[in-house]
């Protein structure tokens, strides 16, 4: 566990030493809630609920959503990609360390530096300088098990993609496609209230939503009872398990290939 | 405790202590048996039609890079483990390491097998690969170290010994608040190797560990393997195209080439091919088709037909006179050359790996 928590450590410090890249994905992030804000606001010109969604609760959900993007931003699936490319894994299959939890140590690392960095000004901006309402509930409380949960969702996913790396020599394609996926189909974008009811009802059985629109449920609807919150991270623990067990079978899958092939 | 205990004690003692001696002899540190390693390579057609072509394809061919290779090694020893490019050096280096599995044959450090046990093999060996880095690119060296010393569960005590110890060998402190990425390749191989030994491993594999390094940090680095070796027993294998490297600081020499051992044994036998032979690269004034010839009678008329001079025409206007230096001096080679011919150029090289393993071939060892 030690050996995983210098990792996390490393990682940490990796993220202060370029903290100047940092602005810029603040700043970026400042122009993007300026858009969502305007965007949003004339969509509710006419009406002062949507989809059951009241204006600050949507703004709520995107603002949080993009902060939440941000966070679990922690490029696993490039940063393979990279090392198995030119053969770095090497070095890591020489140390005494599981190769799965060595790159969930570096993600957690990149989460924490992003957590300091980038979150928490974003909330600030929506508490001060968008003025957004937050409504107090039990879901607050629960909110931050439920985004630790869609982190290891979110890494699990990356994972697999850097995983397939060991096959094919780029990702690049499918790295960029899961993106566009995930944030779309989860609701990192748009409110998955917005979507038709019939994709809404197959959303629900992918593990997409389990990343965004679970966590995002909890800040801007966290007035509901008790069991419907459990409910919601008994789904986002199914699906992290299920995930975990998919990644682990695949890893055994494609070590034994490279090992049998060569790197 | 009385007297039948102690006595008792002690022949089980006298008895281990034995045991352990005998199992020494016996078990070496690394047993490889008729070890393999075949790859299927795809065939791949040229162009862009052939490319498509190879999507579909099963046309695979097999390459064997390790055939057949047996042989062990002690603790406490340094091995030079050298041959030419693709001989199959690194793809026996990660067998040894766990990183790839073998097709046939046993590999065995330390009594475990390393490709099932990956991560406790990890455990007791270092490893320096020259055109890579096991630390982190992007924080200072000391953060490295630090990282290292929890990925290998070493104390804090052992660990303040090995810093300090490392830092009376190659000055380390200096380099502690720098970033790795700024460093230069000599510090940056130099810390590589200190990191490989920081666990105090049983075996420590140097990848060609002086690659691209100048003569003065090659020294450096040399002289630091060699401590190492010899303060904490430290067995090593050592890859290398830089004869210099193994002539410093192996006893013993493994030449494979096309997966198979050529030789296996001490360096000095090896040595008096590498050792006693120079090429004089000559530029020769009005060279012609006839000069080589010319040469050659020109020695044998001199140092008489055992001259033990080998001439070849390597690139244009070059001529490369190789000189066992057991049958004639190199001076008076030299020397011949010089008041005989007219020379615009002279350059004396050591001879080349390539070179070594052609002359074991020819059967110069045996």
């Amino acid at each position: 566990m030690r050996k995983y928590l210098a990792i996390v450590r490393g990682t940490y410090m990796i993220g202060m030493i370029y903290r100047l890249g940092f602005l810029f994905t603040i700043a970026g992030n400042v122009i993007y809630l300026g858009v969502a804000y305007y965007l949003w606001k004339s969509i509710f010109k006419n009406s002062e609920t949507l989809r059951g969604l009241t204006f600050d609760q949507t703004f709520l959900y995107v603002g949080l959503g993009s902060a939440i993007f941000i966070l679990l931003k922690t490029y696993t699936d490039w940063f393979m990609n990279s090392e198995i490319r030119d053969g770095s894994i090497a070095m890591y299959l020489v140390k005494p360390v599981d190769i799965g939890t060595y790159f969930l140590a570096t993600s957690f690392g990149s989460l924490l530096m992003n957590i300091t960095i980038v979150s928490i000004p974003t909330i600030l901006l929506l508490l001060f300088v968008f003025k957004v309402k937050f409504i107090i509930g039990i879901g607050l409380l629960l909110f931050p098990i439920s985004l630790l949960i869609a982190f290891f969702i979110s890494f699990f996913l990356d994972y697999f993609v850097g995983l397939v790396c060991f096959y094919s020599e780029s990702v690049w394609g499918l790295s960029t496609t899961k993106d566009i996926i995930v944030t779309l189909l989860s609701g990192g974008l748009i409110p998955l209230q917005f979507f038709p009811t019939a994709l809404q009802n197959i959303l629900h059985w992918l593990p997409f939503q389990a990343i965004y629109h679970t966590p995002l449920t909890m800040i801007t609807q966290p007035d509901q009872s008790v069991d419907v919150f459990l409910q919601m991270i008994f789904i986002q623990l199914v699906w992290a398990v299920l995930l975990f067990m998919a990644t682990r079978l695949f890893y055994i899958q494609a070590i034994k290939t490279v090992r049998v092939a060569g790197g | 405790m009385d007297l039948d205990d102690i006595e008792h004690s002690f022949y089980n003692r006298q008895s281990l202590l034995f045991l352990f001696y005998f199992l020494g002899k016996i078990m070496s540190l690394i047993h490889i048996e008729n070890l393999s390693k075949h790859f299927s390579i795809l065939n791949r057609r040229e162009g862009l039609g052939g490319a498509f072509r190879d999507l579909f394809s099963g046309d695979y061919r097999t390459v064997k890079a390790v055939d057949g290779i047996s042989f062990d090694i002690d603790a406490g020893e340094i091995v030079g483990y050298i041959g030419p490019n693709g001989a199959g050096k690194s793809t026996t280096i990660k067998m040894m390491t766990g990183i790839l599995k073998p097709s046939g044959g046993t590999i065995e450090v330390n009594g475990i097998t390393p490709y099932a046990n990956r991560i406790r093999q990890a455990q007791i060996m270092g490893v320096v690969f020259g055109q890579r880095t096991q630390l982190w690119w992007d924080l200072p060296v000391i953060e490295s170290f630090k990282i290292l010393k929890e990925i290998y569960k070493v104390d804090q005590k052992t660990f303040d010994e090995h810093m300090g110890l490392f830092n009376d060998l190659v000055d380390l402190k200096k380099l502690y608040t720098q970033q790795v990425r700024t460093l230069s390749l000599g510090q940056r191989m130099l810390c590589d190797i200190t990191a490989s030994f920081l666990h105090n491993p049983q075996v420590v594999f140097l990848d060609e560990p002086t690659i691209g390094l100048d003569i003065s940090v090659k020294a450096k680095m040399r002289s630091v393997i060699k401590e190492l070796n010899q303060v904490r027993n430290t067995t090593i294998i050592l890859t290398t195209h830089d004869l210099g490297d193994v002539e410093a600081l192996c006893q013993r020499i493994i030449i494979i080439d096309k997966g198979s051992v050529l030789y296996d044994g001490d360096i000095k036998k090896v040595n008096s091919l590498f050792g006693a032979y120079r090429t004089l690269k000559l530029q020769i004034d009005g060279y012609n088709d006839s000069t080589l010839q010319t040469l050659q009678d020109a020695f044998t008329q001199k140092f008489g037909p055992e001259h033990g001079i080998a001439i070849a025409a390597t690139e244009e206007f070059w001529t490369d006179v190789t000189i066992d230096q057991a049958r004639t001096p190199l001076a008076d080679v030299l020397n011949f050359i010089m008041t005989t011919f007219t020379v615009s150029d002279v350059r004396i090289v050591e001879i080349s790996m390539e070179n070594v393993v052609r002359k074991v071939y020819d059967g110069a060892l045996k």
